[in-house]
């Protein structure tokens, strides 16, 4: 399919773009410029169906796919109806693995499904990926449905900058470790669907942050996307979340925002929260918000040390100035250059020094960054109620946080890595995400990161009266961590569908 | 009673077999249909009385990789007349058939060729893809296949209308069951042998409920017809075949966007055009040709055309199949008499070279209405003299109906 062709899908696709009659209501996919009933001089206006619950209308169960969906087969393909059937459109559903045996798929008519962003090819290893919201979840499937409620932070006072919302998104399906010690406390670990990459991780994860931020996508004008395995090694995966959440003013198609994909290893997102966090405040930003997603499919070699603890999701976070649920109070980085994990240019796998990447990488980093934040704001671990560290595995962040005098309860709250593993990118502000679900006002809490190469950042936040009040737009970390809905798959399973994204 | 006045007239037939053919190029096995057609001729016709060509095809530029089909027909006949090629996926030539029927109402051209070909074997490895080329391409990207879709009808059929009544989808079985008895005594057949309902409803899962013996098949073929004028018919044939209905309707692509997807609306509008056309109602019709590219589609004909009531047709299908006691075709028992649907094995057992299909339906209504198809011809009650071809594109974008009759009033 040619770049071309993708552009114009991308504005159709990505949000389930329809045209609707403003005369008699009339519905049409993909959107047309006039009505049927109406006639050419009728007046026609988009609407999207990226945040609608629609419903089951038909469905099979394809057993032999075309040719570039012959590793998702068999799976469910449906006919979805919105707002009472006025628009229908087919779609895939996703995140399910139909049983052996006829399915009747009459059963799934009428059962609710909400839109997923999705990958749905890429011409080989060397072409653009293409995207698409016609994915489907059911409703009352391991996702949680929040309609829309973005009522924006106007009322709210002028603070320090600080976070305003989070969303993350861990995907569905986990893995087991048969021996739990021998990968460092991580018991299990999320795997991706066959259709999720960093991108689509970091939409949902986008996605999420916005409702529980109560932000509108117009008032973020920034978006930095961090990670270290986005599909493309040029090309940033930031302009496709830009897109398919419509991030700025929206100009002609194209929307008056920017952003970068950042890479610093695990660090890459946590990094730029201090920017994003001054940004808001800059008296000439011209928005009122930035957002910045940790998102990694954790890469590692097949039986590799890390391929028993590497996760797979993203956490998204929006700062701004009104309506901060954690102020940013202090900031201090480390680096230096320390080569303890790497991946050349054209490596499929990451490469690390086993044992060096423990004591002279993250230790160092990680206690030089706490040391200094610790001085700079005179605070010491007394001061706070939670402390959450890098999670490479369920020991060195416990270990690092003991060293520097935390206990063990102001650390335990913040370990979802046991049951999650290693998410890169996204590991810290994750486990910040678990914190801040369950923060009280006034709290504080210690975050820092590590990302080889080498270096920290150590962050104070601390809780605002709002975080109560915005709890209720919250999927929670540790709900998405325990949820009854999540689904094992073996070892071969995993290895498969994580090197497919 | 037909028509008086009929839209042209059809003197000459030709096809090869349906299957596989390793070893001709689609326009060689377009040819041979088209001489045979030409040699059928009882009064005689030169190759240079034809004035035009229309081709009928759908996959040929991607599955073959040919492009401009009128160099190529030019080449293989050596003539030098105008052609045209029209592509309307599986409603190809039943297209190529109506706009040939244009061409020689018109009065532009007085002998016309009319082909349908496919050759599908070449790329096996990549039909499934390639047949998505007539469904939107959000179909596409939703994972369906072409069996997909239809098995997406059916899923709907029968969640409305068989609601679980196990003889609804045992009627649908019964479909593949009896085409593939009618094609026992086709020679041209891709499949000669009898199955069974237990075989149909055991084959592999293709897309569910549509298992592999609810499909068509992938074939090559052509066929070819000559048609005439009226005024003309009788100089070359004693017993021309009138086309006295061509019409024609079409719909949304997207199988999705249809306001209903239990019918299909491109055959009610075609269908009933049609027999105003001919001055004929369905209900006195004795033989049809209909598109059961998966048997579902025949049901929906049945309902589309007004045959039977609208969620009502498996249950006369299942009556008829059951109460069967002959030998030969097995009719559908209607308010008003007896239906035989595809008498030569339709689309599921004769085979489906796509393109070729809504010319072979013409074929084998002009065999059976001249009383020429052997060990194969019909039997019903009184004189057979008119029957209709039900060819459809995709999932219902298109949609051409013919009617044609032996003897006018």
């Amino acid at each position: 399919m040619s770049e071309a062709t993708i552009r114009r899908k991308t504005l159709v696709d990505y949000r389930i773009t329809a045209a609707k009659c403003e005369g008699c209501g009339a519905s049409y996919f993909p959107p047309k410029s006039f009505c049927n009933v109406e006639g050419r001089s009728s007046k026609m206006r988009h609407v999207d169906y990226f945040e609608s619950v629609g419903t089951l209308f038909t469905g099979t169960v394809i057993r032999k796919a075309t040719s570039r969906f012959g590793h998702l087969s068999p799976f469910l393909a449906g006919i979805i109806s919105f707002d009472d059937g006025k628009i229908k459109v087919p779609g895939r559903i996703t995140d399910q693995v139909p049983p052996d045996g006829e399915v009747d798929v009459s059963e799934f008519i009428g059962r609710g499904v909400v839109p997923r962003f999705r990958r749905l090819y890429a011409n080989g290893g060397y072409g653009v990926v293409s995207y698409s919201s016609l994915n489907f979840s059911l409703v009352d499937d391991y996702y949680c449905h929040f309609p829309q409620k973005r009522q924006g932070n106007e009322v709210h006072k002028k603070s320090r900058p600080g976070i305003v919302g989070y969303g993350v998104y861990l995907p569905k399906f986990r893995v087991r470790n048969d021996d739990s010690s021998a990968s460092g406390g991580v018991r299990e670990r999320t795997v991706p669907f066959q259709d999720e990459d960093t991108t689509t991780f970091a939409v949902e994860a986008g996605r999420r942050a916005l409702i529980h931020a109560g932000v509108r996508s117009r008032e973020v004008k920034k978006c930095f996307l961090g990670s270290e395995s986005t599909p493309y090694a040029v090309k940033p995966s930031m302009s496709t979340v830009c897109q398919a959440l419509e991030l700025g003013e929206k100009y002609e198609d194209g929307f008056i925002s920017g952003g970068v994909d950042s890479q610093f290893a695990c660090k890459a997102a946590t990094d730029l929260f201090i920017d994003a966090a001054a940004l808001v405040a800059y008296p000439t930003f011209g928005g009122s918000n930035v957002m910045v997603i940790g998102s990694d499919n954790s890469q590692a070699a097949p039986h590799d040390a890390l391929d028993s603890t590497v996760g797979a999701g993203a956490a998204a976070y929006v700062f701004g100035e009104r309506g901060v649920i954690a102020t940013l109070d202090h900031y201090a980085p480390y680096t230096s250059d320390t080569a303890d994990f790497y991946r050349r240019d054209g490596e499929k796998y990451p490469r690390h020094g086993g044992r060096f990447t423990g004591k002279p990488a993250y230790f160092k980093h990680v206690t030089s960054a706490i040391r200094n934040v610790l001085k700079e704001s005179g605070l010491c671990p007394g001061d706070f109620a939670y402390a959450v560290n890098h999670s490479p595995n369920a020991r060195y962040p416990l270990m690092a946080a003991l060293e520097m005098g935390f206990q063990k309860d102001q650390v335990e709250p913040g370990l979802v890595v046991e049951q999650i593993g290693n998410l890169y990118s996204a590991s810290c502000p994750t486990a910040l995400a678990a914190v801040l679900d369950i923060a009280k006002p006034g709290e504080r809490i210690l975050a820092t990161s590590y990302g080889s190469g080498a270096g920290s950042d150590s962050y104070v936040f601390t809780a605002t009266d709002l975080i109560l009040e915005k709890r209720p737009g919250t999927i929670r970390v540790r709900d998405q961590v325990d949820s009854p809905k999540r689904q094992y798959v073996d070892y071969g399973t995993y290895r498969a569908w994580k090197d497919m994204s | 009673m037909v028509r008086l006045k009929p839209l042209a007239a059809i003197v000459g037939v030709g096809r090869t077999e349906f299957g596989e053919h390793w070893y001709e190029n689609p326009e060689k096995l377009m040819v041979r249909a088209g001489l045979e057609a030409i040699g059928s001729v009882e009064k005689g016709l030169r190759r240079s009385s034809i004035q035009s060509c229309y081709f009928g095809s759908f996959l040929y530029q991607v599955t073959n990789q040919l492009g401009l089909l009128p160099g190529y027909m030019s080449r293989e006949l050596g003539i030098n007349v105008p052609m045209s090629t029209t592509e309307a996926a599986c409603g190809s030539g039943g297209a190529a058939l109506y706009n040939a029927c244009i061409g020689v109402r018109s009065g532009q051209h007085d002998l016309v060729l009319v082909g349908g070909f496919e050759k599908m074997s070449d790329a096996s490895a990549h039909v499934l893809d390639d047949l998505m080329l007539a469904a939107d391409p959000h179909e596409f990207d939703a994972g369906y296949t072409f069996s997909g879709l239809y098995a997406a009808i059916m899923t709907r059929y029968l969640y409305q209308y068989g609601r679980g009544d196990r003889r609804c989808s045992e009627a649908l079985a019964q479909v593949a069951c009896k085409n593939h008895h009618h094609a026992l005594n086709n020679p041209y057949a891709q499949f000669r042998r009898e199955i069974t309902v237990d075989q149909v409803m055991s084959s592999p899962l293709i897309a569910d409920p549509i298992r592999l013996l609810h499909c068509s098949p992938i074939s090559d073929g052509a066929v070819a017809l000559i048609l005439t004028s009226r005024e003309l018919a009788k100089s070359y044939t004693d017993t021309p075949v009138y086309v006295v209905a061509s019409q024609q309707a079409t719909d949304d692509v997207s199988l999705s966007n249809r306001e209903s997807v239990t019918s299909i609306r491109a055959t009610a509008l075609a269908t009933r055009a049609a027999a105003e056309e001919a001055a004929v109602t369905i209900e006195s019709l004795r033989l049809a040709e209909v598109h059961d590219c998966f048997t579902i589609e025949e049901l929906l004909f049945l309902e589309d055309s007004g045959l039977y009531k609208r969620g009502e047709a498996w249950r006369g299908m299942y009556q008829s199949y059951e109460s069967f006691k002959g030998s030969r075709h097995i009719p559908y028992e209607g308010p008003t008499g007896e239906l035989i649907v595809n008498p030569g094995g339709g689309l599921k057992a004769d085979g489906h070279p796509v393109g070729a299909t809504g010319v072979r339906q013409a074929y084998e209504c002009f065999k059976q209405l001249r009383g020429e198809a052997g060990s194969n011809q019909v039997s019903v009650d009184g004189d057979l003299n008119a029957a209709i071809c039900h060819n459809v594109g995709g999932t219902g974008g298109i949609c051409t109906v013919h009617i044609l009759a032996r003897d006018l009033a």
